[in-house]
Parts: structure tokens; sequence; C-alpha cells
């Protein structure tokens, strides 16, 4: 079911990357319409599963990541058609499509632990794929930032320079993706923890629940992410951390965010593991 | 009827020409009006800006057409024609279509590319249509040459990158802050690049323009100039810190910002971007400057070596361009080829019907016993069969390789279907049956 969106994806990337080369606005807006089809077609898919389970699907790895995925080619969308600004999209569509080869390859199921079965629950985790989405879209834009600020700093105005839009426009964007990602990680960090309190009266047996503290490891690097992410937005308020630094920050956390919600998710057991 | 121009431009004629021969200081749309009125003229249009003065015109005989616009030239500026004569240029048909579609392409202007041409082209036409003085071919090979000049322009990078150091510094300025909207400048000594690149600036819409200068009275005058505020020269590092952009052109034969002095004051802008333009030589920023984070410095070579880079970018784009400009040359050319062929094609429709009519009243008699249903499905019978009959030649007709093909083609069927007899048979029999 996630094979039609990800060739969707792949045709847009694919229009997107000749757009990028060769400026031409007609491949450009053929990327676009491609990439709504593809988010449209999504969207059904995801709807089609969420009928399926009763909820939406996050619970097994493979969903997230396909949530994940439409979360960010939404919010992409969103924010290519209020700039109107399409030379970011080649950027962005190498992460879309490498995320939903997972849920193409590895459908999984939805496996519904009773345990989760709370409003809590949902608001958490749909709060920190946002979150996801949002510092992925600040990390591509700190990359470009840092790609166009290296040319007019060195004064070899060259491919990214006649391609990227201006260094204050991205400065801005970064900012503002930023700042949405950190307001959800932190809704959804203390969703998470009042919800493990109330979870953990109710459930004094369940395994998972006792072991959530720092200690375990996805925890860890979600505190982690958030002290950066909370540094990141702490600096540019109050110590100057404009430009340069933001993006450097933006990409550094994104780091972190993916580093948790990849390989931690699919290679270590943490009490996050709940099929 | 031939479409054909006249005029000069800056590749034949020197600017003290070019400035006698000008209509743009006047009301175009009275000159437009004015060579309209001329005999022989059916359409026209004048195109006139710093670097040509062109008269674009359609008539059935140019060559006295040209004529009457030499003398309209000589009455209108009040010249000998002697004097302007050995400049004109005068270009007819395809030739003359060649040259308009070079001329909005940017490819026959003075700096290759410069984007203003395109819309002074639509202005000239804009102010002929008003007028009624642009007719159904100058308003087709007006319309289809914007089209090449927007087609040059997407498909080509003939009008990318600035190519002189004002402009330059203006680029680069706007590709770190974006818009240019309230971000303050700070210029540094009075000089030519100095006032071209804030004027530039200007009119981006930055706010304030601080101006500085050992002598303050330069600083005045700049001032006044390009719209800013003078300050005396002990303000300037107060200046700075209030600065986005700073452009410098002194005489010092020291650097008059270090890094030292712009740490000082940047410990108050703690790190906003700061895009510093210094065109003096010797150089008036310590380089160590460009070095502090958020710092943007280029120096009267930097601006430079992008104009050179932009050009030779630019002169490599001509090839590309001067290939879409003859692709439409030749599709324009067999847009006006089938339209050529109309009226043979007309005729030959009316021949093949009067044909038909006149069969059919000649079997009237049989076919009056038919009921009406019948009579009815005969007639269209009839009426399919030459429509049929008709389809692949017109479209022969229309796809003609070139005009001697299309004259012999035109000639042949004339012939061989008595179309031209036809029509001053039927010319010469009018009278009579008057």
């Amino acid at each position: 079911m996630n094979t039609l969106p990800l060739l969707l994806y792949a045709a847009a990337g694919v229009a997107y990357a000749i757009h990028f080369a060769r400026r031409d606005p007609s491949i450009g807006r053929t990327a676009t319409t491609l990439l709504l089809f593809g988010a449209l077609v999504h969207t059904f898919v995801i709807g089609m599963q969420t009928m399926e389970v009763r909820h939406v699907p996050f619970t097994n790895p493979s969903r997230a990541v396909s949530t994940f995925v439409w979360l960010l080619a939404l919010s992409y969308l969103y924010l290519e058609l209020t700039t109107d600004e399409r030379s970011m999209g080649v950027f962005i569509l190498p992460v879309v499509i490498g995320l939903q080869v997972i849920p193409a390859i590895y459908p999984g199921m939805e496996y519904a632990d009773p345990v989760l079965d709370s409003a809590w629950f949902w608001v958490h985790v749909s709060s920190l794929l946002f979150a996801y989405a949002s510092f992925a879209l600040a990390g591509v834009l700190g990359v470009t930032y840092m790609l166009q600020f290296k040319e007019i700093k060195k004064k070899h105005l060259g491919y990214f320079y006649t391609r990227l839009p201006s260094l204050q426009i991205l400065d801005v964007m970064n900012s503002r993706a930023v700042a949405v990602g950190w307001l959800f990680l932190t809704i959804g960090v203390i969703v998470g923890a009042v919800w493990t309190a109330q979870a953990r009266a109710a459930a004094p047996d369940d395994p998972n629940l006792q072991a959530m503290s720092l200690n375990d490891p996805k925890i860890f690097m979600a505190m982690l992410t958030w002290v950066v992410y909370s540094f990141a937005v702490f600096a540019r308020r109050t110590m100057g951390w404009t430009g340069r630094r933001a993006a450097w920050l933006s990409t550094v956390g994104f780091a972190f965010a993916m580093l948790n919600f990849l390989p931690i998710k699919y290679f270590v057991n943490t009490s996050h593991t709940f099929y | 009827m031939d479409f054909f121009l006249l005029g000069v431009s800056h590749r034949t004629a020197p600017i003290d020409l070019r400035e006698r021969l000008d209509f743009s200081s006047r009301d175009v749309g009275a000159a437009v009006e004015a060579v309209s009125a001329r005999p022989l003229m059916a359409e026209s249009v004048v195109l006139s800006t710093c670097n040509r003065s062109e008269i674009y015109g359609a008539s059935d005989d140019p060559t006295r057409a040209r004529e009457e616009l030499v003398a309209f030239l000589s009455d209108y500026h009040h010249l000998p024609a002697g004097a302007f004569l050995p400049h004109l240029f005068a270009l007819e048909n395809s030739a003359a279509v060649t040259h308009l579609f070079r001329v909005a392409a940017g490819l026959d202007s003075l700096v290759v590319g410069e984007p203003q041409i395109l819309g002074q082209v639509k202005d000239a036409f804009q102010a002929a249509a008003e007028r009624r003085c642009a007719g159904p071919i100058l308003s087709k090979v007006f319309r289809w040459s914007f089209a090449v000049g927007k087609r040059v322009r997407t498909e080509t990078a003939l009008g990318e990158g600035a190519v002189s150091v004002s402009f330059a510094a203006v680029a680069l300025a706007r590709k770190i802050f974006g818009r240019l909207q309230g971000r303050h400048v700070l210029v540094v000594g009075a000089g030519e690049i100095s006032s071209l690149t804030a004027q530039h600036l200007r009119s981006h819409g930055v706010g304030e323009i601080v101006i500085t200068s050992r002598t303050l009275a330069h600083a005045e005058a700049l001032a006044a100039e390009v719209g800013g505020r003078a300050v005396p020269w002990d303000g300037m590092i107060a200046a700075l810190g209030a600065s986005d952009i700073v452009i410098t052109a002194t005489g010092s034969q020291r650097p008059i910002i270090t890094r030292a002095q712009l740490e000082t004051v940047k410990g108050r802008r703690r790190s906003d971007t700061l895009f510093i333009i210094d065109i003096a030589v010797p150089r008036d920023v310590d380089p160590a400057v460009g070095d502090i984070e958020q710092v943007f410095l280029y120096n009267i070579d930097d601006l430079q070596s992008i104009v050179q880079e932009n050009l030779s970018r630019r002169a490599g784009e001509i090839e590309r361009a001067e290939s879409i400009v003859s692709e439409e040359v030749t599709k324009f050319a067999s847009w006006q080829r089938s339209r050529g062929a109309v009226p043979t094609v007309i005729a030959l429709r009316q021949r093949f019907d009067a044909i038909r009519r006149a069969e059919l009243l000649r079997l009237e008699g049989k076919l009056g016993a038919l009921p009406p249903e019948a009579r009815a499905r005969v007639d269209e019978v009839t009426r399919l069969i030459v429509e049929k009959l008709l389809v692949e030649p017109t479209e022969q007709l229309k796809a003609l390789p070139d005009e001697e093909t299309q004259a012999a083609y035109t000639e042949a069927i004339n012939r061989l279907f008595r179309l031209r007899e036809e029509e001053d048979e039927s010319s010469t029999r009018e009278p009579r049956g008057q």
C-alpha cells in the first residue's frame, strides 16, 4: 500500500532535481503536482489504515515511519506553497523517498497493546512525529544555508548561489521550523511523562512502563534532542546565534532526532518496544 | 503587404546623432500618430530607447514608404536627411522580423541580455496599439517578439548575473538579506561607484542611507543625490554599529575599518549579518574583518571578477539565444505562409462548391421527386465529398516550405482550376450584368 506514494515521491524527486539543475519553471510545477499527488495517495493509505485499526497507525515502526513521511511531505508542501520557493524540494525529497522505502518494503502489522489505548498516548506520538517532521525541514534548511553561506563567504559564487533563496529567507524559515518543532517536542515529552505516570498506576505489572526512565536509550536520546533544540531556540533569542550557527545547530539536532527515530527503533530494545 | 523597418541604433550611429533622432524624450504616442498619418503607412510602431530609434511599419509599397519616412524624420527632428542617411539601416520582411526578435531578446542591446528592452518593446507596441496605429501585421509580429523575448529569458541565462560592479554588489546584498526593505546602509567616502551602488540600493527600497566623508560637504552632496543623511567623519564608527550594508570608497592610504574596531561595535550588534563592499584602492577595510562570523567582505577585485564571470557566462549563452531566435523566425515565416495560402484555399473551396451547386441545380428535375429527407441527404453527401477532397490539398498548401514553392503551387492551382480567370471574368461580367 505504501508503494504507490513511494513511486510518486520518487517521480517528484526526479522532477525537483531536474528543476534545480535546469531552473525550468514548468518542470518545477510538474514536481509540485507529483508531490501533491503523492501526498494525496499517502493520505488515502493512512486513512485506510486508520479505519482498519481505528487509530492513526504508528505503534508499528514501519507505519510510524510512513506517518512521519506523510507529515514531512505535507509540511514541505505548506512551506513551498507559502513561500513560492521550490529549490528546497531537491533536498527534502531524498529524505522523503529514503524513509518511505521502509514501509514500502516492510508493511508491518499494527499491533495495539491495551496499555497504549489512551488519548494521552496518541497526543504523545503525533506531537513527536510532527516535531520530527519540522526538524527534518529545519535540518535541510540548515544544510542549504551552510552551502550558500560558504559560497558567499569564500567568494565562489557558484552552483548553489544561483539556485537557492537568500540567506535571510533560509534563516527565517529555519527559525520557524525549529520553533514549531521545539514546541511539539516539548508537548510530546510532557504528555509522554504524564501518560507514563498514569499508566504505571493503572498497570503496575507492565515491564515496559516500569522501565521508562532517563536510563532508557530512547528516552535519553529524546531528552538530548530536546536539550539541543532548547539551546537552539534560547541561543537565537539571547546570544544572537542566528545564521550559520543556527543552521549548524539545527543540522546536528536533526541528526540526533533521526538517530532516535530510526536505528534505536529498529536495533535497540528499549522500553518503547511495544511489538 | 510588407513588413519593414527603418532606424538607427548604437551599431550604426554615434550617440549625438541618436540623441537628435530620439523620440522618447518627447511624446512617443504623438510620434507614432505622425508616422501613421504619412501616406503609404498602413501600420506603424515607433521604438525609441537611448540605444535606438526605429520605426516599424507595414505597407503595400515599402520602398516608397521608406522614402516618406526619411522625409518624416527630417521634418520631425529638423535635421537635413543627409545628416542621418548614411547611418540609417532598413530591413524588410524576414530580415526585419529577425531584427525585431533579436531586439526583444536583448541580443541587439549594448549590454547583451539587459532586461529593460523587452518592456520598452512592449511599451512601444502598446503606445501604437492604443492609437490604432498597429494593425494585424504589426500586432502579430510584435506579440510574437514578446514571446521570443520571454523564451530567451527563461530558456537561457543570457540576462543572468550582474554585469557592473554596482549591480553585482546589490545582487549580493539581495542574496544575503533577501528583501532590502528597512536595511540600513552606510557609505564611507563619496565617489562614483559608491553613489551608483547607493542609488541601486535606494531603488530596492533600503531604509536609511547614512553618508560620511572626511569632507562633510562631499557627504552632504552625495546625501542630497541619493536621499540620505550626512554625518561627520567622527560619527563613522557609531554609524557602523547600526548598519547592515557598508560601502567604503575613501582615498585613505591605510585601512579605516579594522577588525578590532568592528568587534567593539559588533559587541552591541551581537551577530547580526554585515555586508561590507570595499571599492577603495588601496583597501579601506582590513581583510581580517572578513574572518568575523556573519561578516561578508567584498573588495573591488572580488566584485570585478564576479562581473567578468557573468559577462563570459552571458557570452556563452548568446549562441543558444540566437538559435531560439532563428527557430522562432522560421516558425513565424511558416505561419505567414500558411496565412498566404488562405486566399487560394478560399478560392478553391468556392470553385468546388460552385460546381457542386451547379450540378445539384442541373439535376433539380430528377431530384425534385425525392422526399425532403432524401433531398437533404443528397445535399449533405455532395457537400461532404467536396470537403473530403479539399482536406489534403489545404493542409499541403499551408505547410509549404518556402515562398517560391508557395508561389509556384498557387500559380499551378490557379491554372488547373481556372481560379484567376474566374475572378477576372466575374469582375468583368458584373458591370455588364448591371
